[in-house]
């Protein structure tokens, strides 16, 4: 039998749990949205610091003289076989490259944006590699509003020239493939030198470090992955995050 | 999303916080069931009875939070218990189960309309049904016609009216005739209520688990609230929900208390209700009659939205398209419905309110692996999945006569539990064999 003294404690503790419970909701009500918004903000300065950190990778990953003087060199070829229309979209393209390049200051962009800049990039390669250079690029529909952390599939690309096909002579196949399965985007860059890891320097892998960095500081509750694998008829690098539309993520900004 | 969008009924505007997601829920779990059954529980297991019901909530609530994060990440697109149903079983499975759900949900939608009808009896010297036309024409403004939107626009009402309610009357009452006599009054009349080395009630515990689990894993208006909580917050809003649900039956058998502790009792269930006769003060009457009222009501209200939109969306929707407009319609014409035939029965039916616990309780524990099968799993499933949940509860009917209620409810669980391993098992050597082929 219980006796009296367990007997008040049980009706004190009876008594003021619902009021704990209210305090708890009353709580959540006031301080909810600041504790978001705390969250948000912390989030935020981490990605625009790590956005500056790829800025600052992708700067001294490309600008660099070789890229740019054989970029140079062959719209000088192009000026003197007198290929006119040719020349003017390789400046053209090199202009708009350099735009993008300097002008992304966004956390994140849609995927139809990046591949803009992608294309842009393969096309300057592409009056440099000639018949050489050979690209796919495969996107699905679902996705091309979707969004993504700026310079992912660029890294990914400028990785495939840097470490495979400036490297080696012979045909340069690159195949990116991007596609939605459930509730994820899947980015594929695929490229068919069998020895990027082998050669694959430091600043690569950095590359890939910042990118797992960013898609985890932009997606902190969701599974996000970037592996690098050698597959049999080349390398591949895989790259998983969440699918969010542009429109879904500024309306939950604005409302938060 | 225009207001006259069907996708608005179903879901509202925007996705909920943690605040109102805690509070959905909360309006949604502190029903007709709570008031009436707390009183059973306690004096039926004693005070260990008492907090093994409020543990039974606040678990429940928890363990679908964390399944509940796994159905949003796997059934992101969907919006209902129905279209994730019909993502995952056969046709045949999927009506299976919707017979299922309609039976336990028009059983629910019941047993919360008669406690409305108990409690109008004895607080109002009218016949019941003028009393039940009213609430029920709120009910059906409210969930019925009003959509998600509505019922969230009350909840926030409905949670504070409770909480005032369970905060301030103990208080009034613990402040007004003290601990002593009351402990010295339930000592004479009902010394059982202190015994508390009382095995059965731990057997009770865990069999009010299983079935509290069931009822919310099978929930209607849960799994609607799971795909319009933040995903990111909704384990911490349903294990939050579940804490602070927990805090109401514990309020509620302190109040109980009060009532027997110098007299003996004719029934359990309207014992609460019988706190009326108890308080003096006009205000804490009003209060009381609002907090039986929202609870009711907002229970109800959030039960015939969820199954107004499972008719709507998975069952009419499943047979012909239907327009905006059509949806409308038979939204009105459902709701309509359902309230009609509750007034009906409710108002021929005597106000005595019929055994709470345990009725139904063999159907809960029984679809609990199925559900559980069905959420995880990762094929379509048979129909001997949803067959096996039917089986279960045949089960533990069956076993009623030779074996006490809560054991019959473990039959349940374990057949229909034993009927989904040996399947998943046929599933696993059968693709052995063809990988091996």
């Amino acid at each position: 039998m219980l006796p009296i003294e367990s007997f008040s404690i049980y009706i004190m503790f009876c008594v003021l749990v619902p009021l704990a419970g209210a305090f708890t909701l009353l709580f959540l009500f006031v301080f909810e949205k600041r504790i978001d918004l705390l969250e948000k903000q912390k989030r935020e300065i981490a990605l625009e610091r790590e956005l500056q950190t790829a800025l600052y990778n992708q700067l001294n990953q490309e600008i660099q003289p070789h890229f740019f003087f054989n970029t140079l060199n062959s719209i000088l070829a192009l000026a003197r076989l007198d290929r006119k229309a040719e020349l003017i979209r390789s400046i053209e393209t090199l202009s708009k490259l350099l735009k993008f390049k300097y002008r992304t200051l966004n956390n994140v962009i849609s995927i139809e944006d990046e591949l803009t800049y992608v294309n842009y990039y393969l096309e300057i390669q592409k009056t440099r590699f000639r018949d050489r250079l050979h690209y796919e690029i495969h996107l699905d529909n679902h996705v091309s509003k979707s969004i993504i952390i700026p310079f992912l599939i660029q890294t990914l690309v400028e990785n495939a020239f840097k470490h495979a096909f400036e490297r080696h002579i012979g045909e340069a196949l690159l195949k990116i493939n991007i596609i939605k399965i459930e509730s994820a985007v899947h980015v594929t860059v695929w490229n068919n030198s069998l020895e990027l890891n082998e050669t694959s320097p430091q600043d690569g892998g950095v590359g890939l470090e910042n990118i797992k960095r960013r898609l985890k500081l932009l997606f902190p509750d969701d599974e996000t992955s970037v592996q690098l694998t050698d597959q049999e008829d080349g390398t591949a690098v895989f790259a998983i995050f969440p699918h969010v539309i542009m429109s879904e993520k500024l309306e939950g900004e604005s409302t938060q | 999303m225009k207001k006259t969008d069907f996708q608005y009924y179903i879901g509202g505007a925007f996705q909920l916080g943690i605040g109102f997601g805690v509070v959905s829920l909360l309006s949604r779990w502190v029903t007709g069931n709570t008031i009436l059954s707390s009183p059973e529980t306690l004096i039926k297991y004693g005070l260990t009875g008492g907090i093994g019901y409020s543990l039974m909530g606040a678990l429940a609530l928890i363990l679908f939070g964390i399944l509940a994060k796994k159905i949003r990440d796997r059934f992101h697109d969907q919006q209902t218990i129905g279209d994730v149903l019909r993502e995952r079983l056969t046709p045949r499975g999927y009506w299976f189960m919707i017979t299922i759900l309609l039976v336990i949900s028009f059983h629910s939608i019941f047993v919360q309309a008669m406690g409305a009808g108990i409690l109008l009896h004895m607080i109002f010297p009218l016949p019941v049904f003028s009393g039940m036309v009213f609430f029920l024409l709120f009910c059906f403004f409210i969930g019925g016609a009003g959509g998600m939107q509505r019922i969230h626009q009350l909840s926030g009402i409905n949670v504070v009216l409770i909480f005032s309610a369970v905060i301030i009357i103990p208080v009034y009452f613990y402040i007004q005739e003290g601990v002593y006599p009351v402990y010295e009054g339930i000592k004479l009349y009902h010394p059982y209520i202190l015994y508390v080395k009382n095995t059965e009630a731990v057997l009770f515990i865990f069999t009010a688990i299983l079935i509290g689990f069931g009822q919310v894993i099978i929930d209607r208006a849960s799994w609607q609230r799971v795909f319009i909580i933040k995903k990111e917050k909704l384990r911490i809003t349903f294990t939050l929900a579940g804490l602070i649900w927990a805090t109401i039956p514990l309020a509620l058998s302190s109040l109980i208390m009060i009532i027997i502790f110098g007299r003996s009792y004719d029934s359990i269930y309207s014992l609460l209700f019988e706190l009326i006769g108890k308080i003096n003060s006009t205000l804490l009457i009003v209060l009381f009659v609002l907090f039986c009222f929202s609870a009711i009501s907002s229970a109800v209200s959030a039960e015939l939205h969820a199954i107004v939109t499972l008719i709507i969306k998975n069952i009419v929707g499943m047979l012909r398209p239907l327009s905006n407009k059509e949806k409308w319609r038979f939204t009105y014409l459902f709701s309509g419905a359902i309230c009609l035939s509750l007034f009906i029965i409710v108002s021929i039916l005597p106000p005595s309110p019929i055994e709470l616990l345990f009725f139904f309780g063999n159907i809960y524990a029984s679809v609990i692996v199925p559900m559980l099968y069905i959420i995880l799993g990762s094929k379509t499933l048979p129909s001997l999945i949803p067959l096996a949940s039917i089986i279960g509860t045949a089960g533990g009917f069956a076993a009623l006569p030779i074996m006490e209620n809560l054991f019959a409810i473990w039959i349940s669980f374990c057949l229909s539990g034993l009927i989904c391993l040996g399947h998943f098992i046929y599933n696993l050597l059968r693709m052995k064999l063809i990988v091996k082929v």
